[in-house]
């Protein structure tokens, strides 16, 4: 009885291939970077999870049950692929 | 009308930026500059910290030294902002009382100061008064040094790390119009809202593999720091920590932080590892829920400003949707 809940599933981002979100809606509208292009090789720097505090992973991809109760549907930016290519 | 609502936008339009992240990142410039300190408010503050010390180290005690901390030490004030003073000595007795009332009646009848008001029984004994020519107000403390540790600390995160004045005097002032910037009252102090914006500064994956500037992404980090701590952290779970360097601990590893697996915010304190700093905060819901909001009325005004025409575009502002200024024009 969700008044949304036809219009959710018909969602569809062209942009990144998601149901989660409309084009118009699409967080690469204000996710986006200026970067610096560097030519010396980075090293794996130390990464930490926002959901069980662990080193080694982002919180996005952390296999423990979520912490936070709202959801996140979208990915954020605390994932492995807002890392440069090299280091994915 | 817009233009006195988000006085920051007068005479700089950024309608005609391709990428909203880069609107938001003007604006934040646009804002920083507009609630900056004009030298003459510097030198009124200045001279109001200067004339007091040389009253009280010549005329009342000259064995005392006084220093400032907070955010007038960082340069993190907004205006309107107290100063935070604190006197001590090398034998450490200004901590009794009498000293707290000798010294308000020194200001009292050298007309140093108006609305005197002297809290002896709090934890933290200070007085609190207002410095009649330059209207500031004024706290003093008495032979607490850990106030000016932090702030030399913070001066060197704020030398450090690029970006973290401009995302603290945002969340600082964002925070301020919520009345949710009170510790008091349950809300973030001062030295929280910086340790939240330097943690996410220093853990972000973009900037610990230097691919982007800050001072060019003010605008999207803005968003995704509402969107660390309003949608994904786990304040059940994880404690902000220093030690050595930016990390997160386990709350149940850490248990002598006084920081249970339950709903609350743990920062631990950088010069005493078993405090944490953010322990009275305990409003934190309603902070999550406003950085939430936060989040929710950047990006739809993003997705809202994506699909308007330029013309729809023209004077509109993407921070006022969050940020209001009430204060005098400036």
């Amino acid at each position: 009885n969700c008044p949304d809940k036809g219009k959710m599933r018909n969602s569809y981002c062209r942009v990144c291939d998601s149901r989660a979100h409309s084009s118009d809606r699409c967080p690469t509208i204000w996710r986006c970077y200026i970067t610096i292009k560097t030519k010396d090789k980075i090293g794996m720097p130390q990464i930490w999870c926002y959901n069980c505090g662990s080193k080694g992973h982002f919180g996005d991809e952390c296999l423990q049950q979520r912490s936070s109760r709202t959801p996140n549907l979208n990915g954020s930016s605390f994932s492995g692929g807002n890392l440069p290519k090299s280091l994915r | 009308k817009p233009i006195q609502q988000y006085p920051w936008i007068k005479n700089r339009d950024h309608s005609k930026q391709l990428e909203l992240s880069d609107w938001l990142t003007l604006e934040i410039k646009d804002f920083i500059n507009y609630i900056s300190p004009s030298i003459a408010e510097i030198e009124a503050r200045n001279n109001a910290v200067k004339r007091l010390r040389k009253e009280i180290t010549t005329n009342l005690w000259p064995d005392c030294y006084v220093n400032v901390f907070g955010s007038f030490a960082t340069d993190l004030y907004l205006p309107g902002s107290d100063i935070d003073m604190v006197i001590t000595s090398d034998s450490g007795k200004y901590c009794a009382k009498s000293y707290l009332y000798q010294l308000s009646s020194f200001l009292r009848s050298k007309n140093l100061g108006v609305n005197i008001e002297t809290i002896a029984r709090a934890k933290v004994p200070i007085i609190k008064f207002i410095e009649p020519r330059s209207k500031i107000h004024i706290d003093v403390s008495f032979e607490k040094t850990n106030g000016l540790r932090a702030a030399e600390r913070i001066q060197g995160w704020l030398r450090e790390t690029p970006g973290l004045r401009e995302l603290v005097l945002i969340v600082k002032q964002f925070l301020a119009v919520r009345r949710m910037n009170n510790v008091h009252h349950g809300g973030l102090g001062g030295f929280s809202i910086i340790c939240l914006v330097h943690s996410f500064l220093s853990l972000h994956p973009r900037l610990i593999t230097n691919s982007i500037d800050p001072l060019d992404n003010l605008g999207v980090l803005l968003i995704e720091f509402f969107e660390l701590y309003g949608y994904n952290f786990g304040y059940d779970n994880v404690i902000l920590s220093y030690n050595p360097t930016v990390c997160y601990l386990k709350k149940e590893e850490h248990s002598y932080l006084g920081a249970s697996n339950t709903f609350a915010l743990a920062i631990q304190d950088p010069d005493d590892p078993s405090n944490n700093i953010s322990r009275s905060s305990y409003d934190i819901r309603n902070i999550k829920r406003s950085f939430i909001g936060a989040f929710e009325l950047l990006t739809n005004k993003c997705y809202e400003l994506q699909a308007a025409s330029y013309k729809e575009r023209l004077g509109q502002s993407i921070l006022g949707g969050i940020i209001r200024y009430t204060g005098k024009e400036r």
